[in-house]
Protein backbone atom coordinates (compact mmCIF):
# COMPACT_ATOMS: atom_id res chain seq x y z
CA UNK A 1 0.00 0.00 0.00
CA UNK A 2 2.91 2.33 0.77
CA UNK A 3 4.47 1.38 -2.55
CA UNK A 4 1.29 2.28 -4.43
CA UNK A 5 1.31 5.63 -2.64
CA UNK A 6 4.93 6.26 -3.63
CA UNK A 7 4.14 5.48 -7.28
CA UNK A 8 0.97 7.59 -7.30
CA UNK A 9 2.85 10.52 -5.76
CA UNK A 10 5.53 10.22 -8.42
CA UNK A 11 8.24 9.63 -5.81
CA UNK A 12 9.25 6.31 -7.41
CA UNK A 13 9.04 4.76 -10.86
CA UNK A 14 9.75 1.12 -10.04
CA UNK A 15 9.62 -0.44 -6.61
CA UNK A 16 11.26 -3.75 -5.71
CA UNK A 17 9.52 -5.51 -2.84
CA UNK A 18 11.63 -8.35 -1.54
CA UNK A 19 12.07 -10.78 1.31
CA UNK A 20 14.92 -13.15 2.11
CA UNK A 21 15.74 -15.11 5.23
CA UNK A 22 18.02 -17.97 6.29
CA UNK A 23 15.20 -18.87 8.65
CA UNK A 24 15.94 -22.59 8.69
CA UNK A 25 19.73 -22.90 8.49
CA UNK A 26 20.35 -19.73 10.50
CA UNK A 27 17.75 -20.46 13.18
CA UNK A 28 16.61 -16.86 12.81
CA UNK A 29 12.90 -17.55 12.95
CA UNK A 30 12.99 -19.32 16.31
CA UNK A 31 15.14 -16.50 17.74
CA UNK A 32 12.65 -13.89 16.57
CA UNK A 33 9.69 -15.79 17.99
CA UNK A 34 11.30 -16.57 21.36
CA UNK A 35 12.23 -12.89 21.85
CA UNK A 36 8.56 -12.04 21.32
CA UNK A 37 7.51 -14.16 24.33
CA UNK A 38 8.39 -11.63 27.07
CA UNK A 39 6.91 -12.57 30.43
CA UNK A 40 4.70 -15.20 28.73
CA UNK A 41 7.84 -17.38 28.78
CA UNK A 42 7.38 -17.69 32.53
CA UNK A 43 4.37 -19.93 31.81
CA UNK A 44 6.12 -21.82 29.01
CA UNK A 45 4.27 -19.86 26.31
CA UNK A 46 6.41 -19.28 23.23
CA UNK A 47 6.09 -18.56 19.57
CA UNK A 48 3.28 -18.06 17.12
CA UNK A 49 1.79 -21.56 16.95
CA UNK A 50 0.44 -21.44 20.50
CA UNK A 51 -1.03 -17.96 20.02
CA UNK A 52 -2.97 -19.04 16.95
CA UNK A 53 -3.83 -22.32 18.69
CA UNK A 54 -5.45 -20.32 21.52
CA UNK A 55 -7.59 -18.54 18.91
CA UNK A 56 -8.40 -21.81 17.17
CA UNK A 57 -9.35 -23.59 20.41
CA UNK A 58 -11.79 -20.84 21.33
CA UNK A 59 -13.25 -20.99 17.81
CA UNK A 60 -13.77 -24.76 18.30
CA UNK A 61 -15.75 -23.91 21.44
CA UNK A 62 -17.87 -21.21 19.82
CA UNK A 63 -18.73 -22.96 16.56
CA UNK A 64 -18.13 -26.10 14.57
CA UNK A 65 -14.47 -26.18 13.59
CA UNK A 66 -11.36 -28.15 14.43
CA UNK A 67 -9.10 -30.80 12.90
CA UNK A 68 -11.93 -32.16 10.70
CA UNK A 69 -12.01 -28.77 8.97
CA UNK A 70 -8.28 -28.09 8.98
CA UNK A 71 -7.32 -31.46 7.46
CA UNK A 72 -9.00 -30.41 4.20
CA UNK A 73 -6.74 -27.34 4.13
CA UNK A 74 -3.50 -29.19 4.94
CA UNK A 75 -4.23 -32.03 2.50
CA UNK A 76 -5.59 -29.76 -0.25
CA UNK A 77 -2.58 -27.46 -0.20
CA UNK A 78 -0.22 -30.43 -0.18
CA UNK A 79 -1.80 -31.58 -3.46
CA UNK A 80 -0.84 -28.24 -4.98
CA UNK A 81 2.71 -28.56 -3.59
CA UNK A 82 2.97 -31.99 -5.21
CA UNK A 83 2.54 -30.22 -8.59
CA UNK A 84 5.20 -27.60 -7.77
CA UNK A 85 8.86 -28.74 -8.02
CA UNK A 86 9.98 -25.64 -6.07
CA UNK A 87 7.85 -26.64 -3.09
CA UNK A 88 9.64 -28.04 -0.05
CA UNK A 89 6.94 -30.74 0.14
CA UNK A 90 6.91 -31.53 -3.62
CA UNK A 91 7.86 -35.18 -3.09
CA UNK A 92 5.81 -35.69 0.07
CA UNK A 93 2.13 -36.50 -0.57
CA UNK A 94 -0.22 -36.30 2.43
CA UNK A 95 -3.50 -38.16 2.91
CA UNK A 96 -6.19 -37.39 5.47
CA UNK A 97 -4.96 -40.30 7.59
CA UNK A 98 -1.39 -38.94 7.35
CA UNK A 99 -2.80 -35.69 8.74
CA UNK A 100 -4.57 -37.50 11.55
CA UNK A 101 -1.32 -39.30 12.46
CA UNK A 102 0.72 -36.09 12.42
CA UNK A 103 2.09 -35.44 15.94
CA UNK A 104 0.64 -32.77 18.21
CA UNK A 105 2.80 -29.67 18.52
CA UNK A 106 0.59 -27.31 20.50
CA UNK A 107 -2.81 -28.97 20.67
CA UNK A 108 -5.21 -28.42 18.88
CA UNK A 109 -2.49 -27.98 16.20
CA UNK A 110 -0.63 -30.93 14.77
CA UNK A 111 2.66 -30.62 12.90
CA UNK A 112 0.63 -30.64 9.65
CA UNK A 113 -1.27 -27.52 10.76
CA UNK A 114 1.98 -25.53 11.00
CA UNK A 115 3.73 -23.67 8.22
CA UNK A 116 7.27 -24.47 7.14
CA UNK A 117 10.45 -22.68 8.20
CA UNK A 118 12.35 -22.08 4.98
CA UNK A 119 15.56 -20.55 3.63
CA UNK A 120 14.83 -18.48 0.57
CA UNK A 121 13.66 -15.27 -0.95
CA UNK A 122 10.89 -13.73 -3.01
CA UNK A 123 10.53 -10.48 -4.84
CA UNK A 124 8.26 -8.62 -7.19
CA UNK A 125 8.39 -5.28 -8.95
CA UNK A 126 5.62 -2.72 -8.76
CA UNK A 127 5.22 0.11 -11.23
CA UNK A 128 2.40 2.07 -12.81
CA UNK A 129 0.09 0.25 -15.24
CA UNK A 130 1.19 2.67 -17.96
CA UNK A 131 4.88 1.76 -17.57
CA UNK A 132 4.11 -1.95 -17.13
CA UNK A 133 2.35 -2.10 -20.49
CA UNK A 134 5.60 -1.06 -22.23
CA UNK A 135 7.47 -4.01 -20.66
CA UNK A 136 7.83 -7.38 -22.41
CA UNK A 137 5.97 -9.47 -19.78
CA UNK A 138 2.24 -9.95 -19.17
CA UNK A 139 0.86 -7.31 -16.82
CA UNK A 140 -0.89 -8.01 -13.53
CA UNK A 141 -2.74 -5.08 -12.02
CA UNK A 142 -3.99 -4.31 -8.53
CA UNK A 143 -7.79 -4.02 -8.54
CA UNK A 144 -8.32 -3.51 -4.84
CA UNK A 145 -6.43 -3.08 -1.59
CA UNK A 146 -7.58 -3.15 2.01
CA UNK A 147 -5.89 -3.06 5.37
CA UNK A 148 -7.22 -3.42 8.89
CA UNK A 149 -5.17 -3.89 12.03
CA UNK A 150 -7.10 -4.86 15.19
CA UNK A 151 -3.70 -4.76 16.94
CA UNK A 152 -4.78 -5.74 20.47
CA UNK A 153 -2.63 -8.22 22.38
CA UNK A 154 -4.25 -11.70 22.34
CA UNK A 155 -4.80 -11.36 26.10
CA UNK A 156 -7.13 -8.42 25.47
CA UNK A 157 -8.32 -9.26 21.96
CA UNK A 158 -11.95 -9.71 21.02
CA UNK A 159 -11.12 -10.70 17.44
CA UNK A 160 -9.55 -14.11 18.06
CA UNK A 161 -12.56 -16.04 16.72
CA UNK A 162 -13.49 -13.38 14.17
CA UNK A 163 -14.18 -11.02 12.78
CA UNK A 164 -10.44 -10.53 12.39
CA UNK A 165 -8.89 -7.71 10.39
CA UNK A 166 -9.80 -9.72 7.28
CA UNK A 167 -13.45 -8.57 7.51
CA UNK A 168 -12.85 -4.86 7.01
CA UNK A 169 -9.72 -5.24 4.89
CA UNK A 170 -11.71 -7.52 2.57
CA UNK A 171 -14.65 -5.11 2.40
CA UNK A 172 -12.28 -2.26 1.48
CA UNK A 173 -10.53 -4.28 -1.22
CA UNK A 174 -13.76 -5.56 -2.80
CA UNK A 175 -15.26 -2.08 -2.71
CA UNK A 176 -12.20 -0.64 -4.47
CA UNK A 177 -12.19 -3.48 -7.01
CA UNK A 178 -15.93 -3.21 -7.67
CA UNK A 179 -16.35 -6.99 -7.68
CA UNK A 180 -17.90 -9.66 -5.45
CA UNK A 181 -16.67 -13.00 -4.11
CA UNK A 182 -18.26 -14.75 -7.10
CA UNK A 183 -15.79 -13.00 -9.42
CA UNK A 184 -12.75 -14.48 -7.64
CA UNK A 185 -11.10 -17.34 -9.56
CA UNK A 186 -8.56 -18.38 -6.89
CA UNK A 187 -7.26 -17.31 -3.49
CA UNK A 188 -3.71 -17.05 -2.17
CA UNK A 189 -4.20 -16.80 1.58
CA UNK A 190 -1.52 -16.18 4.21
CA UNK A 191 -1.49 -19.60 5.90
CA UNK A 192 0.86 -19.57 8.88
CA UNK A 193 -1.49 -22.21 10.27
CA UNK A 194 -4.44 -24.09 8.78
CA UNK A 195 -6.87 -22.20 11.03
CA UNK A 196 -5.63 -18.90 9.55
CA UNK A 197 -6.93 -19.99 6.14
CA UNK A 198 -10.34 -20.88 7.61
CA UNK A 199 -10.81 -17.68 9.61
CA UNK A 200 -9.57 -15.49 6.73
CA UNK A 201 -11.91 -17.03 4.12
CA UNK A 202 -14.73 -16.94 6.71
CA UNK A 203 -14.18 -13.26 7.38
CA UNK A 204 -14.02 -12.50 3.65
CA UNK A 205 -17.50 -14.04 3.49
CA UNK A 206 -16.97 -17.33 1.64
CA UNK A 207 -18.86 -19.13 4.43
CA UNK A 208 -20.26 -18.43 7.88
CA UNK A 209 -18.83 -19.45 11.26
CA UNK A 210 -19.00 -23.21 11.59
CA UNK A 211 -19.66 -23.76 7.89
CA UNK A 212 -16.01 -24.21 6.95
CA UNK A 213 -15.92 -27.99 7.27
CA UNK A 214 -18.72 -28.36 4.74
CA UNK A 215 -17.25 -25.66 2.45
CA UNK A 216 -13.78 -27.24 2.34
CA UNK A 217 -15.05 -30.83 2.09
CA UNK A 218 -14.85 -32.56 -1.31
CA UNK A 219 -11.70 -30.93 -2.63
CA UNK A 220 -12.99 -27.34 -2.89
CA UNK A 221 -9.50 -25.80 -2.69
CA UNK A 222 -7.58 -28.58 -4.48
CA UNK A 223 -6.53 -28.88 -8.14
CA UNK A 224 -9.80 -29.04 -10.06
CA UNK A 225 -11.76 -27.63 -7.11
CA UNK A 226 -14.30 -24.84 -7.43
CA UNK A 227 -12.22 -22.32 -5.40
CA UNK A 228 -8.50 -23.12 -5.65
CA UNK A 229 -6.58 -21.90 -2.60
CA UNK A 230 -2.81 -21.61 -2.12
CA UNK A 231 -1.93 -23.05 -5.49
CA UNK A 232 1.83 -23.27 -4.85
CA UNK A 233 1.31 -25.27 -1.66
CA UNK A 234 1.42 -22.08 0.37
CA UNK A 235 3.32 -21.47 3.57
CA UNK A 236 2.19 -24.89 4.79
CA UNK A 237 3.70 -26.89 1.93
CA UNK A 238 5.68 -24.71 -0.48
CA UNK A 239 7.85 -22.29 1.51
CA UNK A 240 7.56 -19.70 4.26
CA UNK A 241 8.33 -16.35 2.70
CA UNK A 242 6.01 -14.19 4.79
CA UNK A 243 3.21 -12.53 2.79
CA UNK A 244 5.26 -12.80 -0.38
CA UNK A 245 4.47 -16.52 -0.74
CA UNK A 246 0.77 -15.81 -1.41
CA UNK A 247 1.27 -12.50 -3.25
CA UNK A 248 3.98 -13.66 -5.67
CA UNK A 249 2.02 -16.85 -6.39
CA UNK A 250 -1.01 -14.75 -7.29
CA UNK A 251 1.09 -12.64 -9.66
CA UNK A 252 2.78 -15.70 -11.22
CA UNK A 253 -0.55 -17.46 -11.75
CA UNK A 254 -2.02 -14.44 -13.55
CA UNK A 255 1.16 -14.11 -15.66
CA UNK A 256 0.84 -17.79 -16.59
CA UNK A 257 4.27 -18.74 -15.23
CA UNK A 258 3.37 -21.61 -12.88
CA UNK A 259 4.28 -24.73 -14.90
CA UNK A 260 2.57 -27.91 -13.70
CA UNK A 261 0.53 -26.08 -11.07
CA UNK A 262 -0.63 -23.39 -13.50
CA UNK A 263 -4.39 -22.96 -13.09
CA UNK A 264 -6.07 -23.92 -16.35
CA UNK A 265 -7.20 -26.99 -18.26
CA UNK A 266 -4.25 -29.07 -16.96
CA UNK A 267 -5.35 -28.67 -13.33
CA UNK A 268 -9.07 -28.82 -14.16
CA UNK A 269 -9.60 -25.14 -13.35
CA UNK A 270 -10.41 -22.11 -15.44
CA UNK A 271 -7.58 -19.83 -16.49
CA UNK A 272 -7.69 -17.17 -13.77
CA UNK A 273 -8.63 -13.55 -14.40
CA UNK A 274 -8.90 -12.42 -10.76
CA UNK A 275 -7.01 -13.67 -7.70
CA UNK A 276 -7.56 -12.66 -4.08
CA UNK A 277 -4.43 -12.50 -1.88
CA UNK A 278 -4.08 -11.97 1.86
CA UNK A 279 -1.41 -11.29 4.46
CA UNK A 280 -1.63 -11.11 8.22
CA UNK A 281 0.69 -10.50 11.13
CA UNK A 282 1.01 -10.87 14.87
CA UNK A 283 -1.62 -13.18 16.33
CA UNK A 284 -4.28 -12.10 13.80
CA UNK A 285 -3.39 -8.49 14.72
CA UNK A 286 -2.74 -7.07 11.26
CA UNK A 287 -4.36 -7.87 7.92
CA UNK A 288 -3.89 -6.83 4.32
CA UNK A 289 -6.01 -7.88 1.35
CA UNK A 290 -4.99 -7.44 -2.29
CA UNK A 291 -7.11 -8.30 -5.32
CA UNK A 292 -5.14 -8.84 -8.53
CA UNK A 293 -6.28 -9.15 -12.14
CA UNK A 294 -4.72 -10.24 -15.40
CA UNK A 295 -3.97 -7.31 -17.76
CA UNK B 1 17.70 -26.40 43.89
CA UNK B 2 17.93 -23.43 41.56
CA UNK B 3 14.93 -22.57 39.41
CA UNK B 4 15.85 -23.17 35.75
CA UNK B 5 12.81 -21.75 33.94
CA UNK B 6 12.45 -18.18 32.62
CA UNK B 7 11.64 -15.56 35.24
CA UNK B 8 9.59 -12.39 34.72
CA UNK B 9 11.48 -9.23 33.81
CA UNK B 10 9.35 -6.54 35.48
CA UNK B 11 9.20 -3.23 33.67
CA UNK B 12 7.67 0.10 34.66
CA UNK B 13 4.20 -1.07 33.59
CA UNK B 14 4.38 -4.64 34.91
CA UNK B 15 6.26 -4.29 38.23
CA UNK B 16 3.12 -3.67 40.36
CA UNK B 17 1.59 -6.88 38.97
CA UNK B 18 4.63 -8.97 39.89
CA UNK B 19 4.96 -7.22 43.26
CA UNK B 20 1.35 -8.26 43.92
CA UNK B 21 2.09 -11.84 42.94
CA UNK B 22 4.86 -11.92 45.53
CA UNK B 23 2.12 -11.18 48.09
CA UNK B 24 -0.15 -13.80 46.48
CA UNK B 25 -2.61 -11.30 45.05
CA UNK B 26 -3.55 -10.68 41.43
CA UNK B 27 -3.50 -6.92 40.90
CA UNK B 28 -4.89 -5.38 37.75
CA UNK B 29 -4.66 -1.80 36.53
CA UNK B 30 -7.84 0.28 36.73
CA UNK B 31 -8.21 3.58 34.92
CA UNK B 32 -8.94 6.33 37.42
CA UNK B 33 -10.82 8.30 34.80
CA UNK B 34 -13.19 5.70 33.32
CA UNK B 35 -12.80 2.68 35.61
CA UNK B 36 -11.74 0.30 32.83
CA UNK B 37 -9.76 -2.70 34.09
CA UNK B 38 -6.95 -3.31 31.66
CA UNK B 39 -4.51 -6.06 30.88
CA UNK B 40 -1.82 -6.24 29.56
CA UNK B 41 -0.54 -3.34 31.70
CA UNK B 42 0.00 -0.06 29.88
CA UNK B 43 0.73 3.54 30.76
CA UNK B 44 -2.37 4.84 28.95
CA UNK B 45 -5.96 3.60 29.14
CA UNK B 46 -6.91 1.99 25.79
CA UNK B 47 -10.54 3.13 26.27
CA UNK B 48 -10.18 6.80 27.23
CA UNK B 49 -6.43 7.55 26.92
CA UNK B 50 -6.18 8.81 30.53
CA UNK B 51 -2.84 8.25 32.27
CA UNK B 52 -4.06 8.20 35.90
CA UNK B 53 -4.17 4.64 37.09
CA UNK B 54 -4.51 2.52 40.23
CA UNK B 55 -3.93 -1.17 40.95
CA UNK B 56 -6.81 -3.17 42.36
CA UNK B 57 -6.94 -6.68 43.77
CA UNK B 58 -8.83 -9.44 41.93
CA UNK B 59 -10.64 -12.33 43.61
CA UNK B 60 -8.56 -15.00 41.88
CA UNK B 61 -11.65 -16.69 40.44
CA UNK B 62 -12.34 -16.98 36.75
CA UNK B 63 -13.13 -19.17 33.76
CA UNK B 64 -10.98 -20.63 31.00
CA UNK B 65 -11.44 -18.50 27.85
CA UNK B 66 -9.13 -20.69 25.78
CA UNK B 67 -6.28 -23.11 26.31
CA UNK B 68 -3.64 -25.10 24.46
CA UNK B 69 -1.69 -28.22 25.36
CA UNK B 70 2.04 -28.06 24.69
CA UNK B 71 3.46 -31.34 23.41
CA UNK B 72 6.80 -29.78 22.43
CA UNK B 73 9.21 -28.01 24.79
CA UNK B 74 10.24 -24.79 23.00
CA UNK B 75 12.49 -24.15 26.02
CA UNK B 76 14.22 -27.27 27.38
CA UNK B 77 13.39 -26.30 30.97
CA UNK B 78 9.74 -27.18 30.28
CA UNK B 79 10.48 -30.67 28.96
CA UNK B 80 9.71 -32.33 32.31
CA UNK B 81 6.24 -30.72 32.32
CA UNK B 82 5.04 -32.06 28.95
CA UNK B 83 2.20 -32.19 28.18
CA UNK B 84 1.33 -28.91 29.93
CA UNK B 85 -1.54 -26.44 29.58
CA UNK B 86 -1.26 -22.72 28.82
CA UNK B 87 -4.56 -20.88 29.12
CA UNK B 88 -6.19 -17.49 28.86
CA UNK B 89 -8.32 -17.15 31.97
CA UNK B 90 -11.08 -14.53 32.12
CA UNK B 91 -11.11 -13.22 35.69
CA UNK B 92 -14.58 -12.73 37.17
CA UNK B 93 -13.91 -8.98 37.23
CA UNK B 94 -13.42 -9.03 33.42
CA UNK B 95 -9.78 -8.89 32.32
CA UNK B 96 -7.91 -11.90 30.99
CA UNK B 97 -4.63 -13.31 32.20
CA UNK B 98 -2.21 -15.78 30.61
CA UNK B 99 -1.38 -18.66 32.94
CA UNK B 100 -1.04 -22.43 33.36
CA UNK B 101 -3.86 -24.78 34.38
CA UNK B 102 -2.48 -27.25 36.93
CA UNK B 103 -3.79 -30.02 39.17
CA UNK B 104 -5.91 -31.18 36.22
CA UNK B 105 -5.51 -33.75 33.43
CA UNK B 106 -4.91 -31.67 30.24
CA UNK B 107 -7.61 -33.74 28.52
CA UNK B 108 -10.14 -32.58 31.13
CA UNK B 109 -9.53 -28.84 30.63
CA UNK B 110 -12.28 -27.11 28.64
CA UNK B 111 -13.36 -23.62 27.64
CA UNK B 112 -15.57 -21.82 30.20
CA UNK B 113 -14.38 -24.18 32.97
CA UNK B 114 -14.39 -22.51 36.41
CA UNK B 115 -10.89 -22.09 37.85
CA UNK B 116 -9.21 -20.49 40.87
CA UNK B 117 -5.74 -19.06 41.43
CA UNK B 118 -3.06 -20.89 43.36
CA UNK B 119 0.48 -19.69 43.94
CA UNK B 120 3.80 -21.17 43.02
CA UNK B 121 6.74 -19.61 44.85
CA UNK B 122 9.59 -20.19 42.41
CA UNK B 123 12.29 -18.01 44.02
CA UNK B 124 12.55 -15.87 47.15
CA UNK B 125 11.18 -12.90 45.21
CA UNK B 126 8.98 -14.41 42.48
CA UNK B 127 5.59 -16.10 42.80
CA UNK B 128 3.57 -17.21 39.77
CA UNK B 129 -0.23 -17.12 39.58
CA UNK B 130 -1.38 -20.51 38.30
CA UNK B 131 -4.96 -21.79 38.12
CA UNK B 132 -6.66 -25.08 39.00
CA UNK B 133 -10.25 -26.30 38.70
CA UNK B 134 -12.45 -24.38 41.15
CA UNK B 135 -13.13 -26.23 44.37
Amino acid sequence: MHAVGALEAGICKYILISYGHSARSGGGMSQVLSRMAGDDAVFGHFGAAAGYALAARRAMHEYNTGPDTWKHIAVGQRKWANLNPRAVMYDRPMTESDYERSPWIVEPFRLADNCLVTDGGRAFILTTAERARDLPHPVVTIMGLGMHNPAADPVAARHLTGPTGARRAGEQAFHMAGITLEDVDACEIYDCFTYTVEITLQDYGFFGPGEGEEWFRGGTIEPGGRTPVNTSGGLLSEAYQMGLTPLTEGVMQLMGRCGDHQLGPATGNIKPEIILCSDNGGILQTHACCILRRN
Amino acid sequence: MTYSKPLPVPGADTKPFWDGCREHTIRIQRCKACGHLRRPPASVCPRCLARETEWVEMSGRGTVYSYVVYHVAYDPSFKEDLPYVVALVTLEEGPRILTNIVECDPAAVHCDMAVEAIWKDVTDTVSLPLFRPAS
